[in-house]
């Protein structure tokens, strides 16, 4: 088995990785932010600091031009273990001082005004501050007095350390806020995805007794359903059509055959009801025989009305022949003649020439033929029924006319339905079991086509077949 | 008895009318439409009507409501090729006595019509008593005072009609109404042979005789 592809837990996974990785931004951005804030703060400190070593800088009460530094006055440092480091020393050169720890190491060559250091396994942040004057007021007689530059280095442990916390706060933060929030998209999507559940028991609900898709009102008011149940609902209306095609057929089929199986049994039980002479047998199986013929003809025609009606339906597409839609006609006819002979009818053909389209011959055939004979049984004998084939623009049209009395109207809409039997064709020498029409419109309907009564009065039926070149309105 | 077939399927109902007459010795007429069999049926004295459903120009329910609504009781046993519950009950509701499905069995059909007729006569059992005189409707035997009498086709059918009717005058025109179908020639001395060849074997050794004649009007027999 496949492993199968779930969609909660690809929902799930997709807010997860979006939740992770706006946390990780948020949190590399403030983690940035903050560091900058701490250097700032730590960097304005460093410098306070440096100005107040400067200030320590004066000129000695003994040598009015020599500047001394007073170490004691120097700020206590804020780690015992890594006290500050400095150095203070005049521009001129004459004075230097610096504190006990200071190291040359300290003091990085660069133009920057900080730097880092790492001494001892502790690393410092360092300033450079240059030009300060010297505020001791009583050198001031002297003509430019020197100015002062500054070195000072200070532990960055604790802002390191403070930072790493912040750090771990943050993290530790994120995650349970990820954590939750992914608990909150799990319950919601399970829950987004109740319709669906009730939507598949619904349409578990459905079978050949209950055609009806009951479609709860969660899912029906689920935007992201709605082609689902719509999809659903035609795809089953279909179906149900599809299938109560199909047995009403078998219903029909069944019923149909009563009659013919009632009158080849009747037949047979007359026959041996008494006792009778050989001749009398020989013409009782006979008859026998004719019934028979008459059921294998029934179900002929039912087995080519079920294979009609089910390319129609599945728009089977087949390998054709190009025909000529006359010479099909003309065939049908001689078929009929015989027909027309006894019944005094006269067959006529026009065309006004020739029409090619993709068709099997045999089927054409059976649809000409079927009208034919239908409009050969209702004329009177003496009159003439003619097949005509045009051709134009919107496409062919094939159209069989008769001098007979007419279809009723109440019947017109009914004539193509199977096993239909007009008043007329269920007399006793027609023998017709009402599936010629049915026939005939499932053929067409396989090639696209339309069939129909043009027209029906006292004057006489035309019935007419259409194989538009494009799709038409209807055309009847 | 006379016996009216409204089937559309014409050997169908050659089939039964000829296992009628022979088996039954029925008279029987057929039609092949509805509206027809509806004319007939109002026209002549049927003893038992055979009626399909699916007919040409009117339905055999049809038929059968206007029957039942101007008054006709004649026994009518449909013949359907529906046998949906639903159909049965419309039938028997539109007035039917009885109904077989086809394909149907031709014996059954005949025991079946035989049973119509005899209820129609306000008859439940197959045999008729008239005096010492029994009938057997099934098989078709008469036995006087024991002794079993044999007789021909239309002799046996004139006794049968009148013994269903004891004690009531019978026309001649009443016999030729109900043994004879449309299809038969029409003698009133035709009946006149039968009764006298049924007075000629069944008198022998009875003490009564069995057939009167009112000049006139017609027969009749005595309970």
């Amino acid at each position: 088995m496949t492993a199968r592809r779930s969609i909660q837990g690809q929902l799930i996974t997709a807010v997860i990785v979006s939740q992770l990785l706006l946390a990780g931004g948020l949190a590399a951005l403030s983690m940035y932010s903050l560091r900058r804030q701490l250097r700032t703060a730590f960097d304005a400190g460093l410098q306070g600091r440096s100005m107040s070593i400067a200030a320590l800088v004066r000129y000695s009460e003994d040598e009015p031009s020599k500047l001394m530094f007073d170490g004691e006055l120097a700020p206590r440092p804020l780690d015992a273990k890594h006290p500050d480091a400095y150095k203070v020393y005049s521009s001129d050169g004459k004075f230097s001082a610096q504190s006990p720890n200071w190291k040359e190491r300290f003091d990085r060559q660069t133009p920057r005004q900080f730097w880092h250091v790492t001494i001892g396994g502790t690393s410092y942040r360092a300033v450079r501050m240059a030009a300060l004057p010297v505020l001791d007021s009583e050198g001031a007689g002297t003509p430019a007095p020197p100015t002062l530059t500054v070195i000072y280095a200070a532990p960055t442990e604790e802002m390191d350390e403070l930072y790493a916390s912040a750090g771990l706060y943050l993290g530790i933060g994120s995650l349970v806020l990820l954590a939750v929030t992914a608990g909150l998209a799990l319950w919601g999507i399970r829950r987004g995805l109740f319709p669906l559940q009730a939507l598949a028991n619904s349409a578990a609900s459905v079978s050949p007794v209950n055609w009806e898709l009951q479609v709860s009102e969660e899912a029906q008011t689920t935007a992201e359903l709605g082609p689902l149940t719509q999809a659903m609902t035609s795809m089953l209306r279909s179906l149900q059509k599809a299938f109560t095609q199909q047995r009403e057929f078998l219903t029909n089929a069944a019923h149909e055959l009563k009659t013919p199986v009632a009158i080849l049994k009747s037949t047979l039980q007359s026959l041996l009801h008494r006792p009778r002479r050989s001749e009398e047998y020989r013409a009782g199986i006979e008859k026998a025989l004719e019934d028979m013929a008459r059921l294998e003809k029934l179900l002929h025609s039912m087995l080519r009305l079920a294979r009609a009606e089910q390319w129609a339906m599945g728009n089977l597409q087949r390998d054709l022949p190009e025909i000529e839609l006359g010479t099909t006609c003309q065939s049908a006819m001689e078929r009929l003649q015989p027909f027309a002979d006894m019944r005094g009818v006269k067959l006529e053909f026009a065309n006004n020439g020739p029409v090619r389209m993709r068709a099997d011959t045999e089927d054409l055939e059976l649809v000409w033929a079927n009208l034919l004979e239908n409009a050969v049984r209702y004329s009177p004998a003496g009159e003439t029924v003619r097949i005509t084939v045009t051709n134009d623009e919107a496409g062919a049209r094939v159209a069989v006319e008769d001098r007979g009395p007419g279809i009723p109207k109440e019947e017109v809409a009914k004539i193509f339905d199977r096993f239909h039997r007009g008043d007329q064709s269920r007399t006793r020498d027609t023998g017709g079991y009402g599936l010629g029409l049915a026939i005939a419109n499932a053929i067409v309907e396989t090639y696209g086509g339309t069939i129909c009564v043009e027209a029906t009065g006292e004057e006489g039926t035309t019935m007419a077949v259409r194989f538009s070149r494009k799709p038409l309105a209807d055309s009847c | 008895m006379r016996v009216l077939i409204i089937e559309d399927e014409v050997r169908l109902a050659e089939n039964i009318a000829e296992v009628l007459r022979e088996s039954g010795g029925y008279a029987v007429d057929i039609v092949f439409d509805g509206e027809e069999g509806l004319y007939m049926a109002e026209s002549n004295p049927y003893d038992l009507i055979l009626l399909d459903l699916m007919l040409p120009r009117m339905d055999g329910i049809t038929v059968l409501q206007k029957l039942r609504g101007g008054d006709m009781d004649v026994p009518v046993l449909v013949l359907t090729a529906r046998d949906e519950k639903e159909m049965i009950v419309t039938v028997l509701n539109a007035g039917a006595d009885d109904y077989v499905t086809k394909p149907f069995d031709l014996g059954e059909l005949l025991a079946r019509a035989k049973a119509l007729i005899r209820r129609g006569k306000g008859q439940r059992s197959p045999v008729l008593r008239v005096g010492d005189i029994e009938i057997n409707t099934a098989d078709h035997s008469v036995r006087r005072a024991g002794t079993l009498v044999s007789l021909l086709g239309m002799e046996y059918r004139v006794l049968e009609y009148m013994a269903h009717r004891p004690n009531t005058v019978v026309s001649k025109t009443e016999l030729l109404e109900h043994l004879y179908d449309f299809n038969w020639e029409r003698f009133s001395n035709v009946i006149e042979v039968y009764i006298s060849g049924l007075r000629r074997k069944l008198d022998e050794g009875g003490s009564e005789k069995l057939i009167q004649t009112l000049r006139g009007q017609g027969y009749m027999i005595k309970r």
